[in-house]
């Protein structure tokens, strides 16, 4: 038992888990994490102990691993609310212990460094401390961590908890909330009464009664305090972090317990539910020191929830969440079409579905329908059925098809969050993540032992896409823009960030280094033998951007599914991922598509070496490393299932803790000013607040469009102030258009707006900028916005940085936004040759803040999800279903380029004397097929003449109309 | 693959509760039984447990859509996909649907506009009401082949009545109403080549559907002196028939009004026609030599225009215009060909669609007059069964373009117009704005359309 109680092994090498570990001390941190990753060796004396990484015991049988970690702050904030491990045996995850970090931590207050020496010591030190294999462990909250002195009282707590009564000085009572799940008991090998009964079972308290204590007569079952002299790894209990050894239960849900009653109150516990605990502390540096400290820390630091995200990745609250679907019809249906109608199962044709709950059971209800459909179009109409559209009590559901040898797969969304427009993609998505992770979806659906993990893979996808407000943390800022995290994600690209070439090179030669498997003496042809994988290649992700891949396309998107599936990128934005260990066998779309047409291929003397592929992602902090592995060809065979090996995993993070002395170039980067240059949409509409402020400020708004509103309309905000040659100037500007506007022959828009009115308008926006960031001075206007938004001319050390054509693309990018105005507001440009997408940074975005300018945003991405499938059925359907589809001339033709207007006006426009103002702009979305392929999505103020524009474009791409 | 014909539409119509075969319309060979039987099971299957099948679309464009009536007529439409020489997929998801769904209210409407609401809604006897609805073949023929895009027409799409612009319509619209009046009703209409010339306020005021039904009714029947067809209005007075006369001015030119009990036709074309009309012949004749143009000589439209679409959103009304292709050459050799004129006129209907689904919603304006206060003929919430990509929108489309292999479409909508543009691909993308907004004022400013 003690054995049990006992503390997780160490991590594998100290000096990782020091600096990556998050600090108090921030400076201190990146000293040491850059001392250390600048000296890339790891000694032979690292690896050499047979300490175990923690994740090793989460590794399944079938040798997949998810382990998530949180960092410090997030882990603590998760445990004050932690639940039960319910449901997922495979993403099981566990908290690390915490005996090395308080250590580290305390030695990091120590004025002097001696890094070397003291690290060493310290790890033998460790080691010794787990040799003991202390009975329990307990963190310390961060509200004691700032106190030096009071951190040895704890850990000597820690080592003493077992003698801790003798030491009262004084007590105090503290009340602590728990998650209780007596469904779990069930899952227990032992029963709950040969152990320690309920306590122990469900609670995870150990109780000896009379043991080593004078107080109660050992012999005798008498009525006892119960004082808690363990607690089980994994429990409730523990995972509070609020109970220690040497309390004393008092009661539970207000009611008074004794180890009389104890088993019957907690029997009383009807199912999974938050508990009461009344707990007696003995505190050991007196009443007013730690005991007060202990109780108060999680008040003292509400500290954010843990995101429902990572709870979701945890496996925790699925029901929950799944609870608060009911009300909306989704479901995910692997159906059998070889029906048997003798069969005496009912359901049988049922291989798969999720969720099992009311909002799936009238989609589940019809799915003769569906099977019928797909039999019958197929004979109809010659093609495969794609999507249908139903109507379950006022809900709409759009339901995507797909069809694989004698099964189909049935996804049904609602229309509301899904358009049908964009049905066709999300079910590609599933279906070739699914492939990645099972190979086909026969395997996935088929084998009984992946349900489980299936049900939280469905889990996570429903979530995403039918309340992504519960996943996400920004709490109630803005809720989450679901066109956007569809067409982004649909798009068969990755979000790329460019960065400086020093940085880029460097990170290039850390993830070289890493993929050449030279590791030194951990390699194997250090021991003679035969290596166990090759690394294919690998890519690198931070803070969700992806910065290095040194991966092929279809493999990158491969990798890059799975991590948009399981939300690993938003999880590095913030300072999450205290450790990420996944490992996983793979299998690349096109390796093994490969396989399957080696026949054919071998007649070019080379084919892909058969093998097996796994994927391993690594993250720490806001680092995240996806390697793909091979085993077979030059590599030894992959036998059975292999779990992660740990060299390869140390190495990983080796890798990244190398790479994290190059986060403050990326973090420059990431602060550095938008290039392309961006214009917030406010800007250019003035609110009736700022025309007061700004006194004399002036806006011009764009025309609004059309003979039926009249052409040329400028509105003037504040206009009754303004000093009046600017007013003049301006009108004189717009006035001067005429109504029919210039002809087409000159290329100018009619509404184009004459020079001297653009430059106008230029300063005019500084000047709004300005009043938007509410000072005051009119001088100071002119300088706020040039600082936070430069001359877009000035690439400064940003234009060194980006590749050729990307520079080139930047260029005209400026080009479009030509004279003192900057009217891009947004853009989106995918590579697909490469598989990247660039897109204006979140912070870039959050710079830009405004009312109006994230409508802007949130309808650019609707627009988008329209244009992209305005491209997409002309697109030569390479990946899409049916690639012996050749073009033709039908439906609309093939879709080269779509531009769509927008209006917009401010909302609750109260003035009834004027007009609402109107901003007008443009998002244009352009695909070219050569000379490489790419999609260009654009959003710019409409007052941009038309010919700059066309220019850009042409400039940018070389091509002729 | 039982639906060869590429494109080609097979309308079922059988009765809900029984599922009986009703007609096959469209496509040469008509789908088997058991192929109607399980369209027609799968939906009522859907509808016992609660679901309404809507409908569902293939991979290679193909489409079914299902639509019940009033509890009582089932109507399906069966599209074949694209052949796989020729398809370009199934990238139209909105907009096939779009018109699969006009089609079936189309054809529900002129079932009711033929038989009335009565007879198909209180069935007794399926034989008798088979016969009956085989008066409506040519009109539901009429309506396959518009979205066949076959019809240089497109009402039954923009649900606008297809209008012509007459040289001279004051001088028309006197004669008309004249003649309207003295045949005891106020619904009158001038038709020629097919489009309506002029019509009395009272018929702009009909539902728009029943415009353009009626004009749709008007064109079957063309070809006789004069005839005298009762007309149950959809919306208006589905289960009161009113009496359609029509008669033939000039070869292409026809009067229709809608009327009462008396007059009687004889007296009707004896009477009034000569004295109403003859005065107007040469005005007759000079809106006759517009032609398939549709706009007077007076608007000119730009020579990079191939083809448009204007709609007037308050009055419901539309012009269409195509140009021929010899008319306007191409300007350089080595590009492209033009589109051919039928292909102009399906591309066309497409981008309408096109931008009908995604920007440009043309569904606010309700029927303003009812003949008999009665029941509205539509009580079917299906409409729901379309989802409004638009409402997810924060800000307004104002205009919107595409860029094509074969031509550039530009669409703009104002607060009281809609108008479609297609130029060749010679025009570059930045001009066509101002191509469109003068294309627009063109029109607008010369005929107050």
């Amino acid at each position: 038992m003690a054995d049990k109680v006992c503390g997780r092994p160490f991590e594998t090498d100290q000096d990782a888990r020091d600096s990556w570990r998050p600090k108090v001390d921030y400076p201190e941190d990146d000293n040491e994490s850059n001392s250390e990753s600048t000296s890339s060796s790891y000694s032979h004396s690292d690896y050499s102990d047979d300490l175990e990484p923690e994740w090793l015991d989460d590794v399944q049988k079938n040798g997949e691993l998810f382990y998530l970690e949180l960092s410090e702050g997030e882990e603590e904030a998760a445990l004050a609310r932690a639940t039960a491990n319910q449901c997922l045996p495979t993403n099981h995850v566990r908290f690390s212990e915490k005996e090395a970090e308080v250590i580290s931590e305390e030695s990091r207050k120590r004025p002097e460094r001696a890094p070397t020496k003291r690290e060493t010591k310290l790890k033998r030190l460790a080691r010794i401390l787990r040799r003991k294999r202390r009975p329990s462990q307990r963190r310390v909250p961060d509200g004691e961590a700032v106190d030096p002195s009071s951190r040895p009282a704890s850990i000597l707590k820690n080592q003493l908890g077992q003698r801790a009564g003798a030491q009262v000085v004084g007590q105090q009572l503290k009340e602590v909330c728990v998650y209780l799940n007596p469904n779990r008991l069930g899952s227990c090998s032992p029963t709950p009464q040969e152990r320690g009964g309920l306590l122990e079972a469900l609670l995870g308290v150990v109780h000896r009664p009379s043991w080593g204590r004078g107080q109660g007569d050992p012999t005798g079952r008498r009525e006892e305090r119960i004082t808690i002299h363990g607690l089980v790894p994994n429990s409730p209990a523990i995972k509070s972090a609020q109970i220690l050894i040497g309390d004393v239960l008092v009661a539970v849900d207000d009611v008074d317990v004794t180890t009389e009653n104890i088993e019957r109150v907690l029997s009383c516990i009807p199912g999974p539910s938050q508990v009461k605990l009344t707990l007696e502390t003995a505190s050991p540096g007196g009443p007013d020191e730690g005991g007060a400290d202990v109780s108060s820390a999680p008040r003292l630091r509400p500290s954010p929830p843990a995101s429902q995200l990572v709870r979701l990745l945890w496996g925790e609250d699925t029901a929950e969440l799944q609870m608060s679907l009911g009300h909306t019809p989704h479901v995910i249906m692997y159906l059998s079409l070889k029906l048997d109608s003798d069969s005496p199962l009912e359901e049988q044709e049922i291989l798969y579905q999720y969720p099992v709950s009311e909002a799936s059971s009238q989609l589940k209800g019809v799915r003769g329908i569906f099977l019928t459909l797909c039999d019958m179009l197929q004979n109809v109409t010659g093609g495969q059925i794609v999507s249908s559209s139903l109507l379950l009590s006022k809900h709409l559901v759009h339901v995507g098809y797909w069809k694989e040898s004698n099964n189909l797969l049935v996804i049904g969304l609602p229309a509301d969050r899904v358009p049908l427009l964009y049905l066709q993609t999300v079910v590609e998505g599933v279906v070739r993540t699914l492939n990645v992770m099972y190979g086909s979806l026969d395997r996935a659906f088929c084998q009984e032992e992946h349900t489980p993990k299936l049900d939280h893979f469905f889990c996570l996808f429903f979530q995403q896409i039918i309340q992504p407000s519960r996943l996400s943390d920004s709490s109630g800022a803005t809720p989450p823009d679901l066109s956007r995290s569809l067409f982004l994600d649909g798009l068969p690209a990755v979000r790329w960030l460019t960065l400086p070439p020093e940085i880029k090179m460097e990170v290039d030669t850390v993830l070289s280094d890493f993929e050449s498997s030279d590791f030194g003496e951990m390699s194997e042809d250090f021991y003679g033998m035969r290596r166990l994988y090759v690394t294919l290649g690998s890519c690198l992700f931070y803070k969700g951007y992806l910065i290095a891949n040194h991966l092929s396309k279809e493999d990158l998107l491969d990798v890059c599914l799975y991590c948009q599936h399981y939300c690993l990128l938003p999880l590095a934005v913030e300072q999450r991922v205290g450790q990420l260990v996944i490992w996983r066998e793979v299998f690349p779309c096109q390796r093994t598509q490969n396989q399957t047409n080696k026949g054919q291929s071998s007649g070019l003397g080379y084919y892909q070496a058969q093998g097996r592929y796994f994927l391993l992602i690594v993250g720490l902090r806001h680092f995240m490393q996806c390697v793909l592995l091979v085993a077979g060809g030059c590599a030894g065979p992959a036998l059975g299932s292999p779990g992660p090996d740990c060299v390869y995993v140390d190495q990983a993070k080796a890798t990244l803790l190398q790479l994290e002395g190059l986060e403050a170039g990326m973090e420059e980067r990431l602060a550095a000013p938008p290039a392309p240059c961006l214009s917030c949409a406010d800007w250019f509409l003035p609110s009736a607040a700022r025309d007061s402020k700004l006194a004399g400020a002036v806006k011009r708004t764009s025309s609004a469009q059309g003979g039926g509103r009249g052409v040329g309309r400028s509105w003037f905000g504040g206009g009754s102030r303004r000093p009046s040659p600017q007013r003049s100037l301006s009108d004189s500007g717009s006035e001067g258009q005429p109504e029919r506007g210039t002809t087409g022959q000159t290329g100018i828009s009619p509404l184009s707006t004459p020079d001297s009115a653009r430059k106008l308008g230029g300063r005019r926006d500084s000047l709004g900028s300005g009043g938007s960031d509410g000072s005051g001075g009119s001088g100071s206007m002119f300088k706020i916005p040039r600082m936070k938004h430069p001359n877009p001319f000035y690439l400064g050390t940003l234009k060194k940085s980006l590749t050729e054509r990307e520079t080139e693309e930047m260029y005209n990018t400026m080009k479009l936004t030509s004279g003192a105005e900057n009217t891009l507001f947004h853009y989106v440009l995918m590579e697909t040759v490469q598989g990247i997408y660039i897109a204006p940074t979140h912070r870039e975005l959050a710079q830009l803040s405004g009312s109006i300018h994230p409508q802007l945003i949130r309808n650019f991405h609707h627009c988008c999800l329209s244009i992209r499938a305005a491209f997409q059925q002309s697109l030569p359907p390479g990946g899409r279903r049916g690639a012996d589809r050749p073009k033709g001339s039908h439906g609309l033709g093939p879709v080269k380029e779509h531009g769509v207007l927008f209006q917009c006006k401010p909302e609750n426009w109260t003035d009834q004397r004027k007009p609402a103002p109107t901003l007008t702009y443009w998002v244009i979305g352009r695909m070219l097929l050569e000379p490489i392929p790419q999609e260009f999505y654009v959003c710019f103020h409409d007052s941009v003449s038309e010919v700059p524009v066309e220019m850009a474009f042409r400039l940018s791409f070389g091509l002729a109309l | 693959m039982m639906l060869q014909q590429t494109g080609s539409v097979q309308l079922l119509c059988l009765t809900a509760n029984s599922g009986v075969p009703l007609f096959t319309r469209g496509a040469c060979k008509q789908l088997p039984f058991s192929i109607i039987g399980s369209l027609n099971g799968v939906h009522m299957f859907g509808a016992g447990q609660g679901v309404v099948l809507g409908g569902c679309e293939t991979d290679r464009g193909g489409r079914v859509v299902w639509r019940v009536f009033q509890d009582s007529v089932m109507l399906i439409a069966v599209s074949a996909g694209r052949h796989a020489q020729q398809g370009s997929g199934s990238g139209d998801s909105g907009e096939g649907d779009f018109q699969m769904r006009r089609l079936l209210e189309n054809v529900w409407s002129c079932m009711v506009l033929v038989l009335g609401q009565d007879e198909l809604v209180s069935v007794r006897n399926v034989e008798r009401l088979k016969r009956d609805l085989r008066s409506c073949y040519r009109l539901i023929d009429q309506l396959l082949e518009g979205v066949q895009g076959q019809q240089s027409t497109m009402g039954d799409l923009t649900h606008c009545g297809d209008c012509l612009l007459p040289t001279n319509p004051a001088l028309l619209q006197e004669a008309l109403d004249g003649f309207t009046q003295a045949a005891e009703s106020e619904f009158g209409c001038l038709m020629v080549h097919g489009r309506i010339a002029a019509a009395t306020d009272k018929w702009w005021r009909l539902a728009p559907q029943e415009v353009v039904l009626l004009s749709a009714l008007a064109r079957t029947l063309s070809g006789s002196a004069s005839c005298d067809f009762p007309v149950f209005l959809p919306q208006g007075s589905p289960n009161v028939a009113h009496r359609l006369l029509r008669f033939q001015l000039l070869l292409g030119a026809d009067v229709c009004v809608l009327c009462g009990p008396s007059p009687t036709l004889n007296r009707a074309e004896s009477e009034l026609v000569g004295r109403f009309w003859s005065p107007v012949v040469e005005a007759l004749r000079g809106t006759l030599a517009v032609g398939e143009r549709c706009l007077p000589g007076s608007v000119t439209l730009r020579p990079d225009v191939l083809a448009v679409l204007l709609i007037n959103r308050e009055s419901r009304r539309s012009v269409s215009c195509v140009k021929t292709v010899s008319a306007h050459p191409s300007p350089h050799p080595c590009s492209p060909p033009l589109p051919s004129k039928t292909r102009c006129w399906e591309l066309l209907r497409l981008f309408f669609t096109f931008s009908a689904t995604r920007y440009f919603p043309l569904e606010e304006t309700p029927p303003t007059l009812a003949l008999t206060p009665g029941q509205n003929g539509h009580g079917e919430d299906t409409e729901s069964l379309q989802e409004d990509f638009v409402l997810g929108f924060f800000h307004q489309p104002l205009q919107c373009y595409l860029v094509t292999d074969e031509c550039k479409c530009y669409g703009l909508q104002t607060g009281q117009h809609q108008l479609y543009l297609l130029t060749p691909l010679s025009v570059p993308t930045f001009a066509l704005r101002s191509v469109a907004t003068e294309t627009l004022s063109a029109l607008t400013a010369a005929k107050g359309f």
